[in-house]
């Protein structure tokens, strides 16, 4: 042994340092964090113990915030693009904040007097879309949405429209008692602490982790079971796992017949307009056959036992089938069986059967009991809830493909047939979820309402259509909004298309737009497909001269791509230099056994001439008089967005945040507005959470306690009532008859429109295979391409940070070593990756853990040169790169479809970036470097140097 | 490891000082004939004047030299700090053997010194090489050759440099001479000897040793006991470099390789064999004889260092040491 | 007293929390900080961290595993690097910890080469080495809350894969779980006697399996159908 002594120690000085709560905001997970401060600067930050989310933790991205906020990428003053510079070429003039906001209001007001519409506002990664959603409205134009189009929306419409809830944002996996779970198609994405912290209390228990994904990295490294399947064939695997299921009868018939319409009866009556509807009694309820008393009854009846297979007359001669004999035999033929499937999804049928059957023996074999009380909503109490512990979680790898919403219904069968939602060990909802099926909020669809000048639209621009009469568009069937949302060809686009309004907009289609206003949303690079595409269409002029996109505002925390195109910028703050409400109305940081939600507040000052961006929304709002925010005397209502926050009222004592309300602040969830609320959260760590009791925290569809509470506070509709899961779901049945031509109602124009709704909108979950493979000649792009997000990195929004960059400031296309030795290919080759849209350069590096047939990438690391604060020779561009190059917005031309189609999924409009196929050649010697390249963006007016050597230490 | 200029300097330099010194004190301490007495202490000065040059150039090597001053505290345990304490020694022995020698000073003086000498330049040589033996991560250098390599290259380069100054005298040297071409040929021996010792990977680490999960993993829905797999880095954690992969992560080209070897066994040994025996004493010939000598052996060191390979490069990648 | 680490090989996702903690924390701590950033915006960023997270890969494709194994200072019982040190700057702590004193050092990277984990880092602008401390300015700090007195690197893991204790203590978490699980020192042939315990990827979870008798499930439709209906009634009729 060697000998120890001990020495004195340098002692850091803490008399300047201070502790404060906020929340994180390097993904949308938004843990608590703990910043102590030295001075102004930040000395430390870490996870918040008493968080509901992370619990103390706090991942890498957020324990490198100090570097985010140390950036020299900040965006310090408003710019104005240079007078006599072209757009994109990055050269700026800084000006001042006044003649920022007059310009933009002058211009927005004289939009609002002509045609609101005019005015496309749409919001990258933010988490206000309530307020921003609310603007729109206010404002008049319909041409708002965030960006859950190109992300997640496939996973919400399936689970608002199937389950009432949904994975990824508005429910999460029970990992206390979880014995089973299966994670489909998720690599680190938001909801990324919460997944760490339960894999681990998972592997703990014993319980089995099985990941379904094409790749073996993160939490498929520490997969006990890694399925590789080929990317945009998992729903061919879950609908085979149905097979299994329903091959084995080891389906949960007690959870079929009283939650889900597994029962009910739909009208079998081909060629008229109620065919594959469901049969309804006198008082418009669905019907089902009640075994006890042989006859026909209301399905919601507290008694009824209904028959889960058969077909019957009505009384009005039509036959009518059950959901779920219709769904047995679609699923039970030989098309879903496992040996038919295996080759395509790349999953052996063995492992298919095993997989099944792994599920159903924990389901059935080993269900859990608690001792808990509680009362459903035919009031009958129980005195104990059981739950059968399997658990599943889904996300982009799911959502990213154009079969994306077919595919997460499909995952929801496979919980409904085994009983496994919403009880313990299962996939459960969060407040303010769940909600009737679909939620009842319709998107604005009247051209009176849309074009009228200085006319707030009477509702939302987003909603949840659900029949062809509630589609945004005019009587010709022509869209109503840039992005094509709620047309026939992306009906339920309940996020919007993001991805297509740059696209649309420069082609003036339907019509064109005066002003694009994009906050945080780097359309210009990575947040698009088609990049160089989009570039050129943000600089397209027309036939005038003029700008196809007339007026481009960028608003932006830091110098991204997107801000070199800009005619305005307007800076916005960072995490620790703001007010934010992370509200229940918006995306919301419950957890299954309580609704909560957060704040930030400002931790440092903001030493350069930056506004919150929401505060500016509220000005503008306020200049431009929205009625939401003016008062009847036409004087401005809200002060500032902490004003607006405190005292908006979305409903009588509903706001934006839930605790602490009413005048002494003592009310949760429902109250009056409370002057200090904001003060009431800072004190509490700046989180706010309401923990159901026990009786209340199961199976909330159908508890009644917990219906009842829900309703009064306005987290369900009135009037309470069971949420009836959707096996079958009727408002796709509705499209699809519009397209067969049968509906009594409003139909699309055009052949090719029919067809897509006659396939597409099939009421029970089928699969197909994505859009773009059945429009190229798949066996020239063998490959699929996909890519993930990187634990210490978010989207592009890490570059600019010191620390991190040194884990990730370069990326390599990865392949199945298998798969490169049968072409030639090694490590560090350069390669050309080729798409039927476009080629890129890049280096390969092999790996056992990818499916043989898939190639992938980090997403977002490569970087135009000059961006985000770094040199021009920064790695992030001379051997980064983006697959987005190799992306196009629109699919390939199909011979049966003149349609110019966007790249998404047919029914939600999802951006489908997982669908791409692409070949891998070996470059020639001598074409090295990563193409294409982009010239450099000049340094903005005002940036700080970037330091060649960081020393940092808060002091 | 990155031969770093600095230390393969001090290590060529010094080990031919220290040899040198040793040969010196012998010829004074037996009375050898191989140096005119007159020319003794220069031949001990210039041994002094390259094993200091050699000590100061290592000191280059510190990214803070002002606290190498402390570098003589942890005698007990490091070979550094003891190479430290015997150079001091060294040094302050063989100026005054050097000063003894010039003053012309007591005869059982010198021999004392010369004693002193002697034995602190053999200790100095040991541990200077006993830096690099001491080092278990290194398996290129835990191994007796490395210490008995770098004594015998030592005491070669000195015998090199002393029978050149012999012999542009041309005092009484053959046996001198003899004893070059013994050194040679023990050279080679011992060179090839270590070449083949770390050759063998008997005794060389793997990854998966490395990272200790060499049980692999069962395929899913299998039983029974996982054989072992191999491993293979994914990725090393960053994409730039680091302290770790500039210190450690140095990988010489085959070719270059090559050229270090050749230059060895051309210019550390061939070339002086050559000079030996072809008896070239004209003082350009000997110094250009010397030199290429020195610089053969500032080959050997280099591919001495480039060919470690320390066992976090196991952690980036490599599959074995 | 043995203070040291447990890492759980069987949940770390390789997220690289505890690397970016630990930078954070002793970036503006008064033990070794700052820890200096080269180029930090530039093409060629290098920066002195702590611990880092390596990734690697395990079999052949299907059947291959990812294992993701972060790496700092193992505070070896035996410590060359504690021995090599000529200036004493580095030491060893009667709690175990090595420490390297920044005023004694001198930047000879002697230590590094000792060392064969690769804790160790030479900070360019100080000329002293760097490396993990333990946070021993946390863990012995009364004004921070008594559950924070741990490394900063512990308490943020995500996935809750890292542990601090005294291994001197055989009732301590960091003890008990390395006997239960099966905890190794890495590379323990060289003799070094590292203190961090790495957990080996567990077995995975058998789920029994009664339908192992079922044959394949590509059986004709039509039976299936029968048995499933005959089944529904039999609840139906209950």
């Amino acid at each position: 042994m060697i000998p120890t002594e001990d020495r004195a120690l340098p002692r850091e000085d803490k008399s300047a340092q201070r502790t404060h709560y906020t929340t994180c905001y390097m993904c949308a997970c938004r843990c608590g964090i703990k910043v102590t401060t030295e001075g102004e600067e930040v000395r430390f930050i870490q996870g918040n113990p008493a968080h509901p989310i992370n619990r103390g933790v706090l991942c890498a991205k957020g324990s490198a915030g100090i570097m985010k906020q140390n950036s020299p990428a900040k965006l310090r003053k408003p710019l104005k693009r240079k007078p006599g510079s072209a757009r994109g070429a990055g050269e700026f003039v800084q000006i001042e904040w006044d003649e920022a906001l007059d310009l933009l209001s002058a211009r927005l007001a004289k939009i609002r007097a002509t045609n609101p519409a005019q005015l496309a506002f749409f919001t990258g990664r933010d988490q206000m879309q309530a307020l921003s959603g609310l603007w729109a409205q206010q404002f008049g134009t319909p041409n708002w949405s965030a960006h859950g189009g190109f992300c997640s929306v496939n996973m919400a419409v399936a689970g608002l429209y199937t389950i009432g809830f949904s994975f990824w944002e508005f429910g999460a996996p029970d990992f206390d008692l979880a014995k089973y779970f299966v994670l489909w198609g998720v690599a680190e994405d938001h909801s990324s602490n919460p997944i760490k912290i339960g894999l681990e209390k998972l592997k703990r228990r014993g319980a089995k982790f099985v990941s379904i994904n094409p790749v073996r990295t993160g939490y498929s490294a520490i997969a006990d079971d890694w399925v590789p399947v080929r990317p945009g064939t998992d729903g061919l695997l879950a609908l085979s796992i149905v097979h299994v299921l329903l091959h084995d009868g080891t389906i949960d018939f007690a959870f079929l017949s009283r939650h889900t319409n597994a029962p009910w009866l739909v009208v079998q009556a081909p060629g008229t307009p109620d065919d594959g509807l469901f049969a309804r009694d006198a008082g418009g309820n669905p019907i089902v056959f009640d075994e006890g008393t042989r006859a026909f009854a209301d399905a919601g009846g507290a008694d009824v036992r209904p028959a889960l297979f058969g077909t019957w007359t009505l009384p009005d001669g039509r036959r009518a089938t059950t959901v779920l004999s219709l769904a047995a035999e679609r699923y039970l033929d030989s098309r879903y069986a496992p040996a038919t499937v295996a080759a395509e999804c790349g999953v052996p049928a063995e492992t298919i059967e095993r997989l099944a059957r792994e599920m159903a023996h924990v389901a059935f074999k080993e269900a859990v009991e608690l001792p808990i009380r509680w009362t459903d909503m035919w009031g009958r109490t129980h005195d104990s809830v059981v739950g059968r512990p399997v658990a599943m979680y889904a996300m982009r790898g799911i959502s990213a493909h154009s079969n994306g919403f077919h595919t997460c219904r499909a995952l929801h069968l496979i919980q409904m047939l085994l009983g496994a939602l919403d009880g313990p060990g299962n996939f459960r909802a969060r407040a303010p979820y769940p909600r009737r099926i679909p939620v009842r909020t319709l998107p604005e669809n009247d051209p009176a309402v849309i074009f009228a000048p200085d006319t707030p639209l009477k509702r939302m621009p987003n909603g949840n259509p659900t029949k062809p009469e509630e589609l945004v568009v005019a009587a010709d069937g022509t869209p109503l909004r840039i992005d094509h949302a709620f047309s026939w060809g992306s009906p339920l686009a309940s996020h919007g298309l993001m991805h297509m309004v740059i696209t649309n907009a420069a082609n003036h289609d339907p019509y064109p737009i005066d002003t694009l206003l994009l906050f945080m949303a780097n359309m210009a690079w990575n947040s698009s497909m088609n990049t160089t595409g989009v570039r050129e269409m943000l600089t397209r002029r027309d036939e005038g001269g003029e700008y196809a996109i007339p007026f481009l505002v960028v608003v932006d925390a830091f110098h991204s791509e997107t801000v070199g195109f800009a005619d305005l910028v307007l800076p916005d703050t960072t995490y620790l230099e703001r007010h934010d409400a992370i509200s229940l109305l918006d995306r919301p940081i419950s957890e299954p056994d309580a609704a909560a939600d957060a704040i930030r507040h400002p931790i440092v000052p903001t030493n350069r001439d930056v506004r919150p961006w929401q505060d500016v929304l509220v000005e503008l709002a306020s200049r431009l008089k929205l009625p939401a925010f003016t008062k009847p005397d036409g004087s401005r209502k809200f002060a500032d967005y902490k004003d607006f926050i405190v005292n908006y009222e979305k409903l009588p004592g509903i706001g934006f945040l839930a605790g602490w309300r009413g005048a002494d602040g003592k009310s949760h969830l429902r109250g009056a507005p409370n002057p200090k609320q904001w003060e009431a959260y800072i004190e509490n760590q700046s989180f706010f959470a309401h923990h159901w009791p026990d009786s209340m925290r199961y199976y909330k569809f159908a508890n009644r306690d917990y219906l009842e509470f829900a309703e009064k506070h306005a987290l369900f509709g009135t009037p309470p009532v069971a949420v009836t899961m959707q096996i079958y779901s009727e408002p796709l049945q509705k499209f699809r008859l519009a397209g067969q031509g049968h509906y009594a109602g409003p139909q699309p124009t055009t052949a090719a429109d029919r067809a897509r709704l006659a396939t597409y909108f099939d009421p029970l979950p089928f699969w197909y295979p994505p859009l773009e493979t059945q429009r190229i000649a798949a066996d020239e792009y063998p490959l699929h391409a996909i890519t993930q997000r990187p634990m210490p990195m978010y989207h592009a929004w890490d570059s600019q940070n010191a620390w991190l960059r040194q884990i990730l400031s370069a990326n390599h296309l990865y392949m199945n070593r298998g798969t490169a030795a049968a072409q030639g290919l090694a490590d560090e080759d350069w390669v050309w990756v080729e798409s039927h849209h476009g080629r890129l350069r890049c280096r390969l590096r092999t790996m056992e853990g990818v499916e043989a047939n898939t190639v992938w990438t980090w997403n977002a690391i490569g970087k135009q040169a000059g961006a985000w604060g770094l040199a021009t020779d920064a790695p992030e561009a001379t051997a980064g790169f983006l697959l987005n190059h190799l992306i196009s917005e629109l699919l390939p031309k199909a011979g049966d479809d003149p349609q110019r189609r966007s790249n998404a999924d047919p029914v939600t409009g999802q951006a489908a970036w997982f669908d791409l196929r692409v070949r891998v050649v070996k470059a020639a010697p001598g074409e090295t470097g990563v193409w294409p390249v982009f010239p450099p963006m000049p340094p903005l007016p005002g940036a700080v140097a970037a330091p060649s050597r960081l020393r940092w230490s808060a002091r | 490891m990155k031969p770093a200029l600095s230390v393969v300097l001090f290590t060529v330099l010094s080990g031919a000082g220290l040899g040198v010194l040793a040969l010196t004190g012998c010829v004074a301490l037996f009375g050898l004939p191989w140096l005119f007495p007159e020319r003794l202490p220069h031949a001990t000065a210039l041994g002094l004047a390259l094993t200091v040059a050699g000590l100061l150039s290592s000191t280059l090597h510190l990214a803070n030299p002002r606290n190498a001053w402390r570098a003589f505290a942890r005698f007990r345990t490091s070979w550094l700090s003891r190479e430290g304490v015997f150079s001091l020694l060294l040094v302050a022995s063989a100026a005054m053997f050097a000063a003894l020698l010039y003053a012309g000073a007591d005869a059982s003086l010198r021999a004392g010194f010369a004693v002193l000498t002697i034995a602190l330049a053999w200790t100095v040589l040991v541990c200077t090489a006993m830096i690099y033996a001491g080092l278990k991560p290194i398996r290129q250098w835990r191994t007796p050759w490395t210490p008995v390599a770098y004594f015998v290259l030592g005491h070669l380069s000195g015998a090199l440099i002393l029978l050149g100054i012999a012999r542009v005298d041309a005092s009484n040297s053959v046996r001198l001479a003899h004893l070059c071409l013994v050194l040679v040929v023990l050279a080679v021996a011992v060179k090839a000897l270590y070449w083949r010792a770390i050759r063998a990977p008997r005794d060389a680490l793997t990854l998966e040793q490395a990272i200790g999960v060499p049980q692999g993993v069962r395929p899913a829905g299998t039983s029974g006991t996982p054989t072992a797999m191999q491993a293979r880095l994914f990725d090393a954690g960053h994409t730039g470099r680091t302290f770790l992969t500039d210190e450690f992560g140095f990988r010489l080209a085959r070719r270059h390789r090559g050229v270090l070897l050749a230059a060895f066994w051309l210019l550390g040994i061939v070339a002086p064999l050559v000079w030996v025996a072809g008896a070239w004493w004209q003082t350009p010939v000997v110094v250009a004889a010397c030199a290429a000598h020195l610089g053969g052996l500032l080959a050997e060191r280099a591919l001495f260092f480039a060919d470690a390979r320390h066992t976090v490069r196991l952690y980036h990648g490599d599959a074995r040491t | 007293m043995k203070l040291g680490l447990v890492i759980d090989l069987d949940t770390c996702v390789g997220c690289h929390a505890c690397a970016t903690a630990c930078k954070e924390w002793n970036g503006a701590s008064a033990i070794s900080g700052p820890l200096t950033d080269d180029d930090p915006y530039g093409a060629d960023p290098a920066g002195v961290w702590f611990n880092r997270v390596r990734h690697y890969e395990v079999g052949t494709y299907p059947a291959s595993k990812t294992v993701n194994v972060p790496m700092s200072c193992m505070h070896c019982e035996d410590a060359a690097c504690v021995t090599v040190c000529p200036t004493g700057a580095s030491y060893k702590r009667k709690d175990g910890i090595v420490l390297v004193d920044q005023d004694k050092c001198m930047g000879c990277n002697l230590c590094a080469w000792a060392c064969p984990y690769g804790a160790r880092e030479l900070d360019p602008s100080s000329g002293t080495m760097k490396k993990c401390t333990l946070c021993v300015d946390r863990i012995h700090d009364t004004s921070l809350p008594e559950p924070e007195r741990q490394p900063a690197c512990v308490l943020a893991c995500p996935a809750h894969a890292r542990f601090f204790g005294d291994f001197d203590d055989p009732a301590s978490q960091v003890s008990r779980l390395s006997a239960e699980r099966g905890g190794f020192g890495m590379l323990p042939q060289l003799g070094y006697k590292p203190v961090n315990r790495y957990l080996p990827p567990r077995e995975p979870p058998v789920v029994a399996r009664d339908a192992d008798e079922r044959g394949p499930a590509s059986a004709d439709a039509g039976s299936a159908l029968a048995r499933l209906v005959d089944a529904a009634r039999r609840f139906a009729a209950r």
